[in-house]
Order: structure tokens, then sequence, then C-alpha cells
């Protein structure tokens, strides 16, 4: 923890104990050895911080505190002292005292190289560039040492970094920088490979390409060694932003050729638009003299022809070990000749033969569909059935056996098989067949993958069987059948399939990722636990694939599992924070300056990630949901959020959507596959659901704050009483809830459609057919009208007293509604078929959360009403209108927990057993697997059930509250 | 056929399809910033043309010069299964050895599950050695018993009589390596 080197000081051998105590995480010892110690040794500051450590350790804040700044306002110098307080503030997320204490700490020792340091790490924790400057160049004044000179120059490009204003850092930030560097140039001194790399940077960030160059091709540019082809690369980047397309086009076929890497994509691409660039501006070589400073030049497309045709011909001169690069760039080429119309595209060869070739050389490999995936559109369509005809006679396959299906004999004809397929599928041609066509195709790849299994008996569980992709791809046509027909059985098949797979292949991810897709689409939230588990996500996959749990598990009523999940995300964000400060800081200590802004893009990267904001606003909502009131009052629940009722803390404008749709593996032809209009949709309606559910936890904590104790309720009629909450953020916040509803509402006309496997669609559309966000918003309404009966008084208020029982009444009615919406089997039995209704469970927890909002609305009601029955002797029409709503609130929710009760005897007393699944091609044994999949939707759906309806019951108890 | 370029931080949020493998660990944030902060030119990603990553390497350069301990450390490589079978991984290793070669390297080593036999052998054929055994190196979580770990050496060109990856007789503890 703190210097232990110094044995010969005596307040550290006195010290030591304390250290042990707080390393073992024995706070309460470490308390009391520091209080022992005080006794005797009152001067001992460092004690006395450490004391604090253990305080802050063990949740008195507040005590920490105090006792730490009886020291830090000493303005200590001793190390200990420093060091502990430092480890306090950072425990505290308090960087910015760090600062102060060492600011005081230079001012008494102004020679200390050591105090100097700290503080402009303590700067560099807290972003503050100015001071960090000053710091840097502080610390070098005393001990002049390079890094420390150069910190000072990463401060400058910082602040130029930060700056908002532009011109700012382009005429004084980093020519300042500039000239710093270009000083200790003249003067001989630069010595690290970093210092360079920063110069570079500098020139760089000020469009000073030439100058670059010039440093990095001069004898700075031999210090750049450390990455590979450093000073290449950088060449490279820098010939394309000067558009110096010759010397581009000559390094990139040196680097294709030569060097260390032959098969580098990038030069084939770099290579290739430096061609063009060169043919549409007619370059001609100089008349003497190199072509150009990195040496030959090509300019015509018939020199990349016949460059194309050398690398190939290199290639075909090798016995083995042939590379995938010229063969793929040479259709690249193909396609770009195409693009521009040249007639000599043809020279180089018809691109299906071509591909052909590429299969027979390496249809072997898995990646084959990966390659020619992306040049499947050099075909023309109607020669697709060709192609793929083509490709099979390049599969050596068996005899077909009595089931008519020819099975490969080894993995490497599999493989090749598979790729055929998976082209097949890519072209088009698996979604153009019918329902039978498409059944006898999913006959076929069953039958394939189980014939491939042999292959695979010595895998150990940790690989992949070589068949796993056949029962994938069959899965995905059950789908397609699923979305073509509806026919439920189809699902149930493609479920069952899928866990035979993983009971074939434990750790096949895509096996899982897909189960858990369709499971979610079942409404099933209960399997998904387990298979998301399994995939063992951990860190920064929170924010990757997270959503596939934290979507679904609270709309389907699993509030147990939502709030776990929410935990596991939200842990991993707020690490993230104190995480990525401490590496900015190695970054300048290790001189890796290039990584220092993209750790601090990282940082707001994950800050401003949709997901975070998600699961904090959920996490929060379905605290109140299962809370609020049941546990502690709702003031409570609130008040320990500190949720801020005035602004929100959600980055609108650059919210970062961070999901990884492309998780699951899909081979759909071109216009069925995710594009970028996908991504921008889902983007758009997470953000607006994500806008609604902001507002309406928002004015969840209005209404709280509303409601007051009624201890502080006072006689006379005071519209303050220390509530934070004004009728005008009130007001404000309905007519903005107002507004993204009727956003949600068209967006949700246009009935945005997703790829199966890309993103998941948001709550949004279901949210508003079940009726709840219209009823939210009608009842919290409420309370700013019961305001204002409350400043009027009962005697004029005729008509606002009208307009109140309506709504009261109104409110039952659309509840009433919702709860019709929810109505029906979970479980539908059809002919002997089961047909899983997964909206009526949605609908459900649609329903609940609204009954919840409902009750602390009529909480709040019932609150302003109570103390005016009183005053007066007749029943007034809005106090009839509340007593009579509260009790048509007591009948609904009779009404749903007898809807649920019911359910849950239905479905315990289904015998999922006995539902025939005939009529279908399933074995014994693949039966088994799909009642498996059918068990767990079951035992899912009672579980959801269980759990609604118990926060149903407790929300019921409650609502003996609201008589008055 | 691939590009092979540094590592960033915005990789961390595309390499799925790579990490999902139940033997490659995703860590935490901080363990990735710390190697991109210290050995940023040690943690090289492969890219394919259509943009998916393919497999990575991360390794770290540590040990004392004096003691001729000096040596490229491999802490983590793997390829995504769509892209095994290609000489990725030993690409990899050599991009890595040619680094720590530059930087006056002893020697490359690496730790690998004794039951990760394909791994095993695919470092065999790449030159390397079992150098010693290190007991219950990698702790299970699931109650399944801890398990053993070698540690493989190569020598590199600065080791000339190959001295650093002369095999020890006896297994060692955790404990007791650097």
């Amino acid at each position: 923890m703190a210097a232990r080197g110094h044995v010969q000081d005596p307040n550290d051998r006195r010290l030591r104990p304390i250290y042990d105590y707080l390393d073992n995480g024995n706070n309460k010892m470490a308390i009391q050895q520091a209080d022992k110690l005080l006794k005797k040794h009152k001067d001992l500051h460092c004690a006395k911080v450490l004391k604090a450590i253990g305080l802050q350790r063990t949740g008195k804040q507040d005590e920490a505190f105090t006792l730490a700044q009886e020291v830090a306002i000493l303005e200590p110098t001793d190390d200990n002292s420093l060091q502990a307080l430092t480890i306090l503030y950072r425990e505290m997320h308090r960087p910015e005292l760090v600062t102060k204490l060492y600011e005081a700490a230079v001012r008494k020792v102004p020679t200390s190289e050591e105090y100097h340091s700290h503080l402009f790490m303590a700067y560099a924790r807290v972003g503050e560039y100015k001071k960090m400057q000053q710091a840097g160049m502080a610390l070098y004044k005393i001990v002049p040492k390079n890094p420390y000179y150069f910190w000072s120059v990463m401060s400058l490009v910082m602040q130029a970094i930060s700056a908002q204003d532009e011109k700012l850092s382009q005429t004084m930030f980093l020519p300042l920088a500039e000239r710093m560097v270009e000083k200790m140039v003249k003067e001989e001194k630069i010595e690290a490979e970093a210092e360079v790399q920063l110069y570079f940077m500098i020139l760089e960030r000020l469009g000073k390409y030439v100058e670059a160059l010039e440093v990095v091709q001069g004898p700075l540019g031999e210090k750049l060694t450390s990455e590979l082809q450093s000073r290449e690369n950088k060449c490279m980047m820098l010939y394309r932003r000067l558009e110096r397309w010759a010397e581009c086009n000559a390094l990139s076929c040196k680097l294709e050729i030569v060097p260390f890497d032959p098969d580098d994509w990038q030069f084939y691409i770099l290579y290739f638009d430096s061609l063009f660039h060169l043919i549409d501006q007619s370059w001609a070589p100089p008349q003497e003299g190199a072509h150009s400073a990195e040496g030959e030049v090509h300019a015509s497309t018939a020199q990349a022809i016949s460059f194309m045709k050398d690398r190939i011909a290199t290639e075909e001169a090798k016995e083995s070990k042939h590379l995938r690069g010229p063969y793929l760039a040479r259709l690249e080429l193909i396609r770009r000749l195409r693009v521009r119309s040249c007639p000599e595209a043809q020279q180089l060869g018809e691109p299906l033969e071509l591909m052909f070739q590429f299969f027979v050389k390496f249809g072997d490999k898995p990646c084959c569909i990966t390659d020619l995936k992306i040049f499947l559109d050099l075909l023309t369509p109607d020669q697709h059935v060709q192609f793929i005809n083509r490709l099979m006679e390049a599969v050596p396959l068996c005899a077909p056996g009595e089931d008519g299906v020819a099975l490969p004999g080894d993995t490497r004809a599999l493989q090749r098989h598979l790729c055929v397929t998976q082209l097949s599928r890519s072209l088009g041609q698996q979604h153009a067949l019918n329902t039978e066509g498409k059944l006898g195709l999913i006959k076929e790849l069953k039958a394939h993958y189980q014939h491939g299994l042999q292959f695979g008996k010595s895998c150990l569980k940790t690989e992949l069987q070589f068949s796993d992709m056949y029962c994938l791809m069959a899965a995905h046509v059950y789908v397609d059948l699923w979305l073509e027909t509806g026919d439920q059985n189809m699902l149930w098949q493609c479920l069952g399939l899928l866990e035979e797979g993983l009971s074939h292949s434990s750790s096949n991810a895509q096996f899982k990722l897909l189960l858990l897709l369709l499971y979610c689409r079942l409404g099933a939230f209960e399997p998904v636990v387990d298979l998301y588990s399994s995939l063992d996500a951990k860190h920064v996959q929170h924010d990757t694939i997270g959503y596939l749990l934290t979507r679904y598990a609270e709309s389907l009523g699993q509030f147990a599992a939502a709030s776990q999940s929410c935990n596991f995300s939200l842990r991993f964000f707020h690490s993230n924070q104190k995480d990525t400060s401490e590496y900015i800081i190695q970054a300048y200590k290790y001189g890796a300056f290039e990584k220092i802004p993209e750790f601090i893009a990282f940082r707001n990267r994950l800050n401003h990630s949709l997901h975070f904001a998600q699961v904090r606003t959920e996490r929060m909502l379905l605290d109140l949901f299962l809370e609020a009131d049941i546990s502690s009052p709702l003031e409570e629940s609130v008040k320990s959020m500190s949720l801020c009722l005035e602004e929100d803390d959600i980055p609108w404008d650059s919210l970062r959507d961070n999901r990884d749709l492309t998780v699951l593996v899909s081979w759909d032809p071109k216009d069925r596959q995710l594009n970028e209009e996908h991504k921008q949709r889902s983007l758009e309606e997470d953000t607006l659901w994500l806008r609604l559910r902001s507002l309406t936890l928002r004015l969840i904590g209005c209404v709280s704050a509303l409601t007051h104790p009624p201890a502080s309720r006072n006689s006379e009629k005071t519209t303050e009483n220390g509530v934070t909450a004004k009728p005008s953020s009130l007001q404000s916040l309905l007519s903005q809830l107002e507004n993204t509803l009727n956003q949600a509402t068209q967006l949700t006309e246009k009935q945005p459609q997703y790829p199966f496997v890309g993103p998941v669609a948001s709550r949004l559309a279901q949210a508003l057919s079940s009726g709840c966000c219209q009823c939210q918003l009608s009842s919290l309404q409420l309370p700013l009208h019961l305001q204002e009966l409350e400043t009027t008084g009962l005697d004029e208020s005729t008509e606002l007293q009208t307009q109140i029982s309506n709504l009261f009444k109104s409110l039952a009615v659309q509840l009433q509604d919702m709860l019709e919406k929810c109505k029906g089997d979970l479980l539908e039995v059809k002919d002997g078929q089961s047909k899983p209704q997964p909206f009526l469970l949605e609908n459900l927890v649609y329903f609940v959360e609204s009954v919840c909002i409902v009750l602390w609305v009529s909480n709040y009601c019932g609150s302003v009403l109570r103390p005016l029955k009183s005053t007066s002797t007749v029943t007034p029409p809005v106090l009839s209108a509340y007593q009579e709503f509260s009790s048509s609130l007591q009948s609904l929710l009779n009404q749903a927990l007898e809807h649920i009760k019911s359910q849950e005897l239905s479905l315990t007393a289904l015998e999922l057993g006995a539902l025939s699944l005939e009529g279908q091609t399933q074995s014994e044994a693949e039966e088994t697997f799909t009642k498996t999949a059918m068990d767990k939707v079951h035992s899912s759906y009672l579980r959801s059930l269980q759990e609604i309806g118990e926060l149903l019951k407790k929300r019921a108890d409650t609502l003996k509250s609201l008589k008055i | 056929m691939t590009t092979l370029r540094a590592f960033t931080c915005d990789d961390l949020f595309k390499f799925n399809n790579i990490n999902l493998d139940p033997l490659t660990e995703t860590y935490g944030i901080p363990f990735y910033l710390q190697y991109l902060a210290h050995w940023p030119e040690y943690f090289i990603v492969a890219e394919a043309p259509g943009g998916e990553l393919m497999g990575y390497i991360m390794g770290k350069a540590e040990g004392s010069v004096a003691r001729e301990e000096w040596h490229g450390h491999v802490t983590a490589l793997s390829v995504a299964p769509e892209f095994r079978r290609l000489g990725l991984a030993a690409k990899l290793m050599e991009m890595l050895e040619e680094i720590s070669e530059r930087k006056g390297g002893f020697f490359v080593d690496l730790f690998v599950r004794v039951s990760n036999q394909v791994a095993v052998n695919m470092y065999k054929q790449l030159g390397y050695s079992v150098y010693r055994t290190v007991i219950e190196y990698y702790s299970a979580n699931n109650g399944e018993p801890d398990e053993d770990a070698y540690d493989m050496r190569k020598a590199l060109s600065r080791d000339t009589e190959k001295k650093s990856i002369i095999p020890l007789p006896h297994p060692v503890r955790p404990e007791d390596i650097e």
C-alpha cells in the first residue's frame, strides 16, 4: 500500500500493523489500531488517514472525509500521509482533491521530483490539461529529463484535442507543441521513439504531411522500430493524404511482394486505389530517372493485369501453402474494372471460372465462404445455378444412401460440401424454395449433420463438431419456414434441433445465441439465463451482447433475473471510469502518446453507451416497481436513487450504439442482410423507448416529491413545503412525454422490420399496442389537476372537479382495456398443437407496471383529497369519483389475480407430453429434444406468471392506504 | 489474405466471434489497457477483407537483461473458428518473435493448458519446446480441479547457445515463477 521499504523510520514500524489490517480487509482492526496509536502519538497524521480509509471502507464516508480533511488542511509533506490520502480520495471518487494535496506539497517542497510528478499524474487523472502542461515544464526545470518535457508537449496536444474551438487548436496549441519539439530537435536532444511518435502526431494533426514525411524518412524516423513496418505504414498513410498516388502505388506494389507479409489485403486495396487515380490523372513517368521515390509505378490497366498475373504465377509455382490474396485480388480487380466499364476485365478471366478455381484450391478451408461471399455479385443471376452445380462437381461425395443423400467421406469433403451449401444460401437459392422444398432441404442438412458427427468423436468438449454448421443452417431454414408460414411446429422443431446440437457440441456459441434469441421471441426467459451464462460473457461483452439479456428479462416478467442482468452490466460500466483513468496515466509513463486520445475516446464510448443508459434507467424503474410503497415508501426509494428531476444525465445527442449486431452468423443473401438503415432505425427506436422510460421515471420522481409526508403538511395551503419538484417541471416533463409518445406512434406506424438475426425490435410497438403508454401518461397527468384543486379549494372548482372525476373514470376504463388484452391462453392448445402467445405475457407486465404507477399517483391524490374531506359537509363529486376509482382498482386487481391464477392452473394441468408432433419428420430422439424445449418454455411461463402474480398481490395489499 | 494492424480499443467491441470460444478468456478492461499502454506494438489484430476480425495476439517484453531472461511473452493468441487452418496463428507468432528479436530478447515464451493438445502441437511445430510444467497454473471455477500449464519456449538469435530453453527437470509452482 505505502512505502514499506524504509524500515529505519520508527513511524513506519508503528504504522505497519494498520497497513496489514487494511490489506487483509480487516478494517475494524485497522481503525482500532489507528486509535491506539493516535492516543500515544497525536501528531502521527498518517494514522488518521489510515483510520479514515478504514472508515470509508466500512461505509462511514462522512466520518472518513472529516478525518481526512483534518490532515489535508495541514498540507502534509510526508510520503505516508500523501499516499494514504491519495488512496482514500480515489476510493471516494474525489480525484480532484489529490491535485489540491500535491499542489500544497510542491509549494512546500518545491524541488521534489516525486511530488511534482505526482501532481502531474493527479492532473492527468482529472484531465486538467493546461495545468499538466505547466506541471510537466516545472518538473523538467527541476530535473531535465526528456519524458517530463514531452509530457508537457503531450498536454498541449490534449488541449488541442479537447478544445471546443478548432481554430484555437490549429493556430495556438498545436503550433506551440510543434515549436517545443522542434527546439529539442535543433538541440539534438531527441532520445526516444515515443518522442518521434509524438512529433509525428503533432504534424499529422496540423496537416503538415510533407513535414511529417520528412521526419519519418529522415534520421529521426530511424527511431521508429518497435512496430513492424512502422515507417512504411506511416509513409503510405501520408502518401494517401498527400495524394501522391505514384509513391503510394509503387510502395504498395513493393510491400505486396517483398517483405514480411506478402498477403496483406490492405496493400492490394491501396494498389488498386492508387492505380485508378493515376489512370484518371493520365500519369506519365518522368523522362529520366526513377518513376517515383518508392520505385516503379503502375499507371495502366495493362500493367495492373500483368502484375496480377505475375502474382498468380508465383503462387501457382509453389507446391504448398498457397496464399489466397492474389486470387481474391484478381476478383477485386475485375470488380473495379467492371465498375469503370473497362473491357479489359475479360482478360483476367470469367469470374465464375475463377471462383470455381478458388474453390478447388481453398474450398476445404472454413473461411472459403467468407472469402467468396463478397464476390458473389460478380455473377449474373442466371449463372447462379450453373455456379453451384459447377462447385458441386468438385465435391467428392460417396454414392447416395437409401435416403437419397450423398455424403462426404472425410472432413475435407465435408467442408467443401458445406461451403457450397453456404454459397447456395447466400445466393438466395434456399429462400426461393417452397415449403416442401425447404422441408426436403432440412432433411438433407440434418442427414449431413448427423453423418458428420462421426468425424468428431474424439473432439474435446471445448472444440466444435465438424458438422455443426449444417445443424445451424437447418435451424435457419426452420426459422424461414416459421416466419413465412407461421407454423408453430417449425419453431418447436428448430428449438429441438438446436438443443440436440448443443448436446453434441456444448461450447458452440452460435447454437446458444440462436436458442437464446428464439426462447426470447417465445417469451420464455428462464432458459435464457443459463444459456447466456454458459457463453461466459464478461466485461465489455456486457455492453456488446448484454442487450440480448436485458431487452427481454423485465418485459417477460422475470424480475429477479432482470435485476441481476442489469447489475452485471452496471457493475461493468461503473468500473470503467476509474479503470480508464489509471491507464491514461500509464500511457504517459510509457510514452504511448497515441494511445491517450484513444483511451479517452474509449472511455467516452462506454460512458455514452446506449445500453448503459438503458440498464441504468430500467434498473431504477424496476426497483421502484418491485419495492416502492412495498418494502419502503416511494419517497425513500426515489431518494436513494439520487434521481435528478430537473435535468437528466443521458447524453441524448451522443449516445453510442455499442451492440454487436452481427454476433449471430448469417448466410442470408445480401438483400436480406443487416444494413445501415436497419442499424439506424433500431437505434432510433431504442432511443425513443429509452426517452419514454426515462421521462416516466422522472415523472414518478415528481409524484413522489409531491406526496408530502403527513407530518410536514401544514393546515395552510402552501405549495412549497420543501418540495423539490416544481409544478413547472411536472408540466414540462408531461409535455415531453406526450411529444415522445407521438413520435413513437409515428415510428411504429412505419413498422420497422429487421433481419431475424439482426437487432431485436424494441419494446415500443408492444407497449403502445398494450395501451400502457397512454394509460401511464393519463395517470401522470392527474397530479397537475390535483395541485390546482389544492390551490383553488373545493368551493370554486366545480368544473375542475368534473374534469378530475372524468380522468379517474377514463383511467379505470383504460386499465380494464389493458387487462382485457392480457386475457387468453399463454399456451394455446388447438388441434393437439400448442401455440405460445407470448405477447399476452408482455401485456400483463405492462398492466402491472401501469398499476404500480396508478397506485402511486392515487396515493398522492388521496393525500390531497383527505384533508379536503373534513372541510366539507356534503361529499363533493371529486371525492366520490376518487372513492369509486379506488374500488374499481380493487376489482381490477382481483380480476387480474384471478386471471393469473387460472393461467397457472391451466398451464400446470397441460400435459405437453400428450401433444402430438405428428405430421412431422422427426425421429424419436429429435422428438425428445423438442419436448425438452417445450418443457423449458412451459416452465418459464409458469415462473413468469408466478413472479408477476406475487408483485400484483403485494400491490393489491397497498390498496387500503388509498382510503380517505 | 488479411490485414494485419495494431489492435485498438474499438476492436474490443467487435471481437466476440473470437472471444466466444471457450478457451479464449475475455479479460477486464484494465488488462487490455495495460497492454495497449505499455506494449502497443505487441498487440496485433488480423482483419478479413469483409471487416470481420479473424484473430489477435497480445504479448509483452519482460525479464532481466543481466540474467539473460529478457524475453517476449505471448499472453493471448486466438483465432476465430472460421479463420482457422490458414496459418494465421503462426503468422501472428512470427510477428511477435520478430518484435522480440528487435528488442534484443533471448527467447519467447508462453503458457498453455496441458490439455490443449491442439495448441501444444501447433507451438511444437513452430519450434517451441516445453521448458517446464507449472502445477495448477489455471484455476478452475466450477469445482473441477485446477489445471497444469506448460511453459513453452523458443530461443531467439541472441541466445546463441540456446541456453534459455534447456528443460527444467522438475515442475514448479505458480508462486515460483516470475
